[in-house]
């Protein structure tokens, strides 16, 4: 660049990239030798908040996100705003600094609004705020986790109703990734890394055949829920003259009768207290509850024996019905 | 109303009592047990009724149940009465065990020699109710009922004939049909008079039919090795039937290995009153 004054301002370059500056100055007699080297570090760009992947409960978040740049940054900044009633929520309540990797798990209060941003730093400084999320803590949210769906099963758009057309050939020739299930046609959340209770519902249809409960991450991809030690579900099976429901763990159930088929099934998880508890949560009735101290954390599961769908709503504030299992 | 008490044993904090008294319903002198837990010293607390089978007297419960625990846990006042009127001296009282002494079926008697003293529903309905709110820190409003077997019959009746009166119902091993078995035959028989229809009113599969009133929701345990089961006593599944039919909650758990006793009952006494608890401290 040549110049005439004694700074220069360059624009257009590339965030989170190390340059090199020097001056030369020119008389009608020549160049000067190079001045000394500069070197800057631009700021790196703003991070991209993955969205969808947000896994939350009343106590807590755990937020991802992806760098926009190529190369490695040095570390990542969460900005929190408790967001209240008042004008001024764009203060920031809370600043969480050298996060290492994309991830963090942040603390929060139940039933309070939040505005999320990350910031990238690196030598040169830090970027401007990430696009924020708004997170509502009100209940348990989690997301379905596509790469481990059964080829048969669909994601609707809303990212929250599976859906089964039909069941011809369930070991077809449609892709399969490492991760999703092969025999069953059943779909993994998002894990549940929190401590204390989780409550979700899972909308059926009558004529649906389904499973849904919880499972460890290694539960075996080619297995049916419920059929192992590592899942626990419930099961709605037609048959000629009834509706049948089982409780399954390790291939086994109680023998239970219910004379209402749930349309609105609530499914508490209760880490603390070892307990998984179904309920018809149209009428807060109680129906079956697993004793189990869990190892791990769990990932909630869904599956459909006949073709229909399974609406899922996270995000719910435990009812106080479920209390006494 | 005068009542005597019988006996006293602390238990958990809280006291399982027997007291006697004389019945207007019953004409003649009745015992039952009263659990009150500690809670009952310092505030009213919801009463849970609990109705025996044949041949069982206000002591069975109170001390084959372990039931105490989870009472004094949940805050909740259990009464236990007997099982029929005694002592009355009716010709053929005692010569059955499913039939007379011990075996009241929780009914309002209408055939000679039983109708003056055999109306265990109206004392169980009325008249023990209302000497328990009148002599204990109970919360009137605040009543459950359950029972096993003759007395699981009597809760459901009792529960499906009072819409409202009771907060929820549950039940061990309760005969569900008794106009279709058996004991329920010979005792609605001896009770009621041979005409059949006027048994209806005691069955509870029947009573569900016609059910109108606020939600129900019914936990029932039922031993898979019981051999009244298998005898045809009981016959839930026609119970379980017509509440499907009628869309009345009901859930049912058939538990392997059980059979029709108090170590049955014991096994599952905390679920139930759990249940219970669920809906007397909403």
């Amino acid at each position: 660049l040549k110049v005439k004054e004694t700074y220069c301002t360059i624009t257009d370059l590339l965030p989170n990239t190390q340059y090199e500056f020097w001056v030369s100055a020119l008389n009608a007699s020549g160049i000067s030798p190079p001045s000394e080297r500069a070197v800057y570090v631009t700021a790196p760009s703003p991070p991209t908040i993955k969205n969808k992947k947000i896994q939350s409960c009343e106590n807590a978040v755990l937020v991802c996100w992806e760098s926009r740049d190529i190369n490695p940054v040095d570390s990542y900044t969460v900005e929190l705003s408790k967001l209240t009633d008042e004008e001024n929520d764009d203060i920031i309540t809370e600043s969480i600094v050298g996060i290492p990797n994309c991830e963090v798990l942040i603390h929060l209060q139940p039933t309070q609004k939040y505005r999320i941003c990350v910031r990238a730093q690196n030598l040169g400084g830090s970027s401007e705020r990430s696009e924020p999320v708004l997170i509502h803590t009100t209940g348990t949210c989690f997301y379905l986790n596509e790469d481990t769906a059964h080829p048969l099963l669909a994601i609707l758009d809303d990212g929250f109703t599976i859906s089964c057309d039909e069941l011809e050939n369930p070991e077809c020739d449609l892709p399969i990734y490492d991760n999703s299930f092969t025999r069953c046609i059943a779909i993994l959340g998002s894990l549940i890394p929190f401590p204390g209770k989780h409550y979700w519902e899972v909308e059926v249809e009558e004529d649906t055949e389904y499973r849904t409960g919880v499972a460890f991450e290694n539960t075996p991809r080619h297995g049916h829920l419920g059929a192992n030690n590592s899942s626990w579900c419930m099961r709605h099976i037609i048959t000629p003259s009834r509706h049948k429901y089982e409780f399954l763990h390790s291939g086994m159930t109680p023998d239970i009768r219910i004379t209402i088929p749930p349309r609105r099934i609530g499914i508490l998880l209760d880490y603390e207290n070892c307990k998984l508890s179904f309920f018809n949560a149209d009428i807060a009735q109680h129906l079956h509850t697993f004793n189990t101290h869990f190892q791990h954390y769990v990932h909630p599961c869904f599956a459909l024996e006949t073709p229909g769908i399974l609406r899922i709503h996270t995000g719910i504030t435990t009812p106080p019905w479920t209390a006494l299992p | 109303m005068a009542l005597k008490q019988v006996s006293s044993n602390k238990c958990f904090e809280g006291f399982q009592k027997v007291f006697e008294h004389d019945s207007a319903e019953l004409k003649c002198k009745m015992k039952f047990g009263i659990y009150l837990p500690p809670k009952a010293e310092t505030g009213k607390c919801p009463v849970l009724y609990w109705l025996s089978g044949l041949t069982c007297t206000e002591q069975n419960f109170i001390t084959k149940a372990a039931f105490q625990q989870a009472a004094a846990e949940h805050g909740l006042i259990v009464v236990a009465p007997d099982t029929s009127p005694r002592g009355c001296n009716i010709e053929g009282e005692d010569e059955s065990w499913d039939f007379g002494t011990g075996a009241g079926f929780y009914v309002d008697a209408t055939e000679d020699p039983w109708k003056t003293n055999y109306r265990m529903y109206s004392y169980v309905k009325d008249e023990l109710p209302k000497l328990i709110n009148a002599n204990f820190p109970t919360d009137p409003e605040r009543m459950s009922i359950f029972g096993h077997s003759m007395g699981g019959h009597g809760a459901l009746i009792l529960a499906l004939k009072n819409p409202g009166k009771y907060k929820s119902v549950s039940a061990f091993a309760p005969i569900c049909n008794p106009i279709q078995c058996q004991w329920g035959k010979k005792a609605l028989g001896g009770y009621l008079g041979s005409d059949a229809s006027k048994w209806e009113a005691y069955d509870a599969t029947q009573l569900v039919k016609s059910y109108s009133g606020p939600r129900l929701d019914i936990l029932i345990d039922q031993g898979k090795d019981d051999q009244f089961l298998s005898a045809g006593q009981l016959l839930p599944d026609n119970f379980i039937a017509a509440c499907t039919e009628q869309k009345i909650p009901v859930v049912f758990r058939l538990q392997q290995g059980y059979d029709h006793s108090y170590f049955f009952i014991a096994s599952f006494i905390n679920d139930h009153i759990k249940h219970h608890a669920k809906y007397l401290n909403a």
